[in-house]
């Protein structure tokens, strides 16, 4: 009976596993196929002579470039947004001064809003500025913290016990040094989760990048790879090894920090 | 001396790891810009054709060494999006292209230069007329012609014709009609399409759910297609700026198409061909479909990868004549840009036959400066290819490319009536009449 009921589920969660991962494979073999071959027979057919053509191509695309542009880009909001959030969770958790808690609030709120909402707004201040298709453009909106991170932080800092910080006071540390030696080293775990998050959602990362940049010099992988697809083709062949190209580093990410995924997913009960 | 904290010095290693990528950000961005140069930025959607244009540019900063000229692509798929913003927030480029669907916004609103006045009335008289005809609005030319796609012929599949007996110059004779007694399009297509046990559509074994090859790509396709169909039946598209297919001839034109989808099964069905574009074309290029209905901009992609013989032919006839539609492209000058004369100087090179000849040198484009067409013309002829029948047919009436300031959004809302009518969901007659509804609603809004 058990032995039947494993085989069940095990059948299911090969099925699941075939469903979720086939389209995958898919793109990995199309983007060996050539676009003659593509266009010429089956889009299932594999790919014979498999050619590396299309990852060539990429380059005369700008897409080296834009590698270079999304990990700058990823690299500087998430140190930003690491060390923003964490100062405001901090003062938020822990600090006492007046209006703390409905300050807290009304931030928190913010999440409420749709980010489509703010597009137009933040795109008329940044043209304003003078700052349209600038990598401060890129940057500037998502680097100083962001409610989310904020709230997820000051929830896991308030559960640091408060006599551990009251040790450190007593030591003479200054709330730079409670930060440091007392409050990072504890909250190791929610760390690691926020820079997952935020890393995966900026290198994904695609409306804003194509609202207010154009042309190559600020393209960002995203929008590179909607930009391989022309007036009347749809070059699928090159999308799909743009795409392949861009999962790699999220799937180094996941290799790397698999555990604390898992951790992740427990921690804040993201999905 | 005390030592630092190592909480200031954690504090300052984050603060020199931000300074190094904001650094490396900069030397990015770095310009080349020379001291002295003013920069004229150019903005379009086709990468083939900024090739060509950097020669061209490369050509007119020796004769220019005071103007630099910069291309900015932008992909088509964003393309008309990020350009409205940019025109909006002040943020566009000097000089950017327009299609004939999308200028009149533009045009309107004052955002482009007259180009009779930037460039002098006669200039328009070197460019192709009928590029000239679709940017002149309210008698004032909006933009320098760059390319033309030229009419729309029927590409052929000759290993296909051989094996059903067919002689490619039939194919010139054809003509379609709602008519039985006088239409050959129809016969002909059930002759070319053939199910998976070899019976052709003419016949009574023919299983349409297993067809093996089409006859013909009836689609759900504006330029390529329908709109051609609804000129040859003597019906409009659009009057003025106001969508107006609700017309008998239109009526006429699209049940005869629908019904080569959904009565006779010529044409592969609407579920595979209303949300990909690309369906009918690799049908054709996989030797799955002997006549493909299509303009200039799949020449190259069929000469490069067709790996069968084929030709072009004539346009079917329909009720009223041989109608085409035509397409161009344009740049526009941007009224706003901080530096008019320079901008009146690239634009100058771009509207002349040394500047725009580039363009059509690789066979890709057809360059719309009509002194500069003989290089498209020598390059097809060297590769063997007729093309003459996408020009011939623009001797005969046309019908007008749609366009309007509010075209976008009408088009938008027509396209879900259109693909239920071509799912054969919907009367022709009622999703007509609704669409029209739809879309002018929708541009009015």
């Amino acid at each position: 009976m058990t032995w039947s009921r494993n085989a069940a589920v095990y059948a299911g969660l090969v099925v699941l596993a075939v469903v979720t991962l086939v389209p995958f494979g898919l793109g990995l073999l199309t983007s060996f196929t050539s676009a003659r071959q593509f266009n010429t027979e089956s889009p299932l057919s594999v790919p014979s002579p498999p050619t590396l053509a299309n990852y060539l191509g990429l380059g005369d695309a700008g897409f080296g470039r834009a590698i270079v542009v999304t990990a700058l880009v990823t690299a500087v909001i998430l140190l930003g947004q690491l060390t923003f959030s964490v100062f405001a969770a901090y003062a938020f958790a822990r600090m006492e001064f007046p209006g703390r808690d409905a300050l807290f609030w009304v931030y928190v709120a913010t999440l409420m809003v749709p980010a489509t909402v703010t597009v137009v707004p933040l795109y008329l201040m940044f043209a304003e500025a003078g700052l349209r298709n600038t990598f401060w453009a890129l940057v500037l909106p998502f680097m100083f913290g962001s409610p989310y991170a904020i709230f997820l932080l000051r929830e896991y800092f308030r559960t640091i016990p408060t006599d551990l910080i009251r040790a450190a006071r007593m030591d003479g540390a200054s709330t730079l040094d409670v930060i440091v030696h007392v409050v990072l080293p504890a909250s190791r775990p929610i760390l690691v989760t926020l820079a997952l998050i935020t890393a995966v959602s900026q290198w994904n990362n695609f409306m804003w990048p194509l609202v207010i940049t154009s042309g190559r010099t600020w393209q960002v992988l995203t929008v590179a790879t909607a930009g391989l697809q022309s007036r009347y083709d749809a070059q699928w062949t090159l999308v799909m090894a743009a795409t392949t190209v861009a999962i790699v580093p999220l799937i180094v990410l996941f290799v790397a920090f698999g555990r604390h995924i898992v951790g992740s997913i427990v921690v804040t009960g993201l999905k | 001396m005390t030592k630092p904290k190592f909480s200031t010095l954690f504090v300052g290693a984050l603060a020199l790891v931000m300074v190094v990528l904001l650094g490396a950000a900069v030397l990015l961005g770095g310009s080349t810009e020379r001291a002295g140069k003013t920069v004229v930025t150019v903005r379009l959607w086709d990468e083939q054709v900024a090739a060509a244009y950097r020669q061209s540019f490369d050509a007119f900063s020796r004769e220019h060494p005071d103007v630099e000229v910069r291309l900015n692509v932008v992909a088509y798929s964003s393309y008309f999006d990020t350009l409205r913003t940019d025109v909006a927030g002040g943020g566009a480029d000097d000089v950017f292209w327009l299609s004939n669907a999308y200028f009149a916004n533009y045009a309107d609103n004052g955002r482009l230069l007259d180009v009779g006045k930037t460039l002098g009335q006669d200039a328009a008289r070197a460019w192709d007329a009928s590029v000239v005809r679709q940017f002149t609005r309210n008698g004032v030319l909006w933009g320098v012609p760059q390319l033309t796609d030229a009419g729309i012929a029927v590409y052929y599949n000759a290993d296909l014709l051989d094996r059903a007996g067919v002689d490619p110059a039939e194919l010139d004779d054809l003509r379609w009609s709602p008519d039985p007694a006088a239409d050959t399009l129809r016969p002909l297509l059930a002759r070319l399409t053939v199910d998976a046990a070899g019976n052709r559509a003419d016949t009574p074994r023919f299983d349409p759910a297993r067809t093996r090859q089409w006859g013909y790509n009836a689609a759900n396709d504006l330029q390529g297609v329908y709109l051609n169909y609804v000129g040859s039946a003597g019906g409009e598209f659009q009057d003025g700026d106001r969508f107006a297919f609700d017309n008998p001839a239109a009526v006429q034109a699209f049940e005869y198409l629908v019904g080569l989808v959904n009565s006779d099964h010529v044409a592969p069905p609407a579920s595979d061909t209303n949300g990909n574009g690309d369906f009918s074309r690799n049908q054709f290029l996989q030797g799955r479909m002997a006549l493909f209905q299509s303009g200039t901009y799949n020449l190259a992609a069929i000469a490069d990868q067709a790996p069968f013989r084929w030709g072009v032919a004539m346009l079917p006839t329909g009720p009223k004549g041989r109608v085409s539609v035509t397409n161009g492209i344009a740049a526009a000058g941007n009224a706003a840009s901080p530096h008019p004369d320079a901008v009146r100087q690239v634009l100058d090179w771009m509207g002349s036959t040394r500047g725009n000849e580039f363009l059509g040198s690789g066979g890709a484009a057809i360059p719309a400066v009509t002194a500069a067409q003989p290089g498209y013309f020598a390059h097809w002829a060297a590769r063997g290819v007729d093309v003459t029948p996408f020009f011939r047919v623009l001797d005969g009436p046309r019908i007008p490319a749609p366009g309007g300031p509010r075209f976008a959004a009408g088009y938008q809302a027509l396209t879900p009536y259109f693909d239920e009518m071509f799912l054969g969901r919907r009367d022709v007659p009622g999703s007509l009449a609704a669409a029209q509804d739809a879309a002018n609603a929708a541009a009015d809004r």
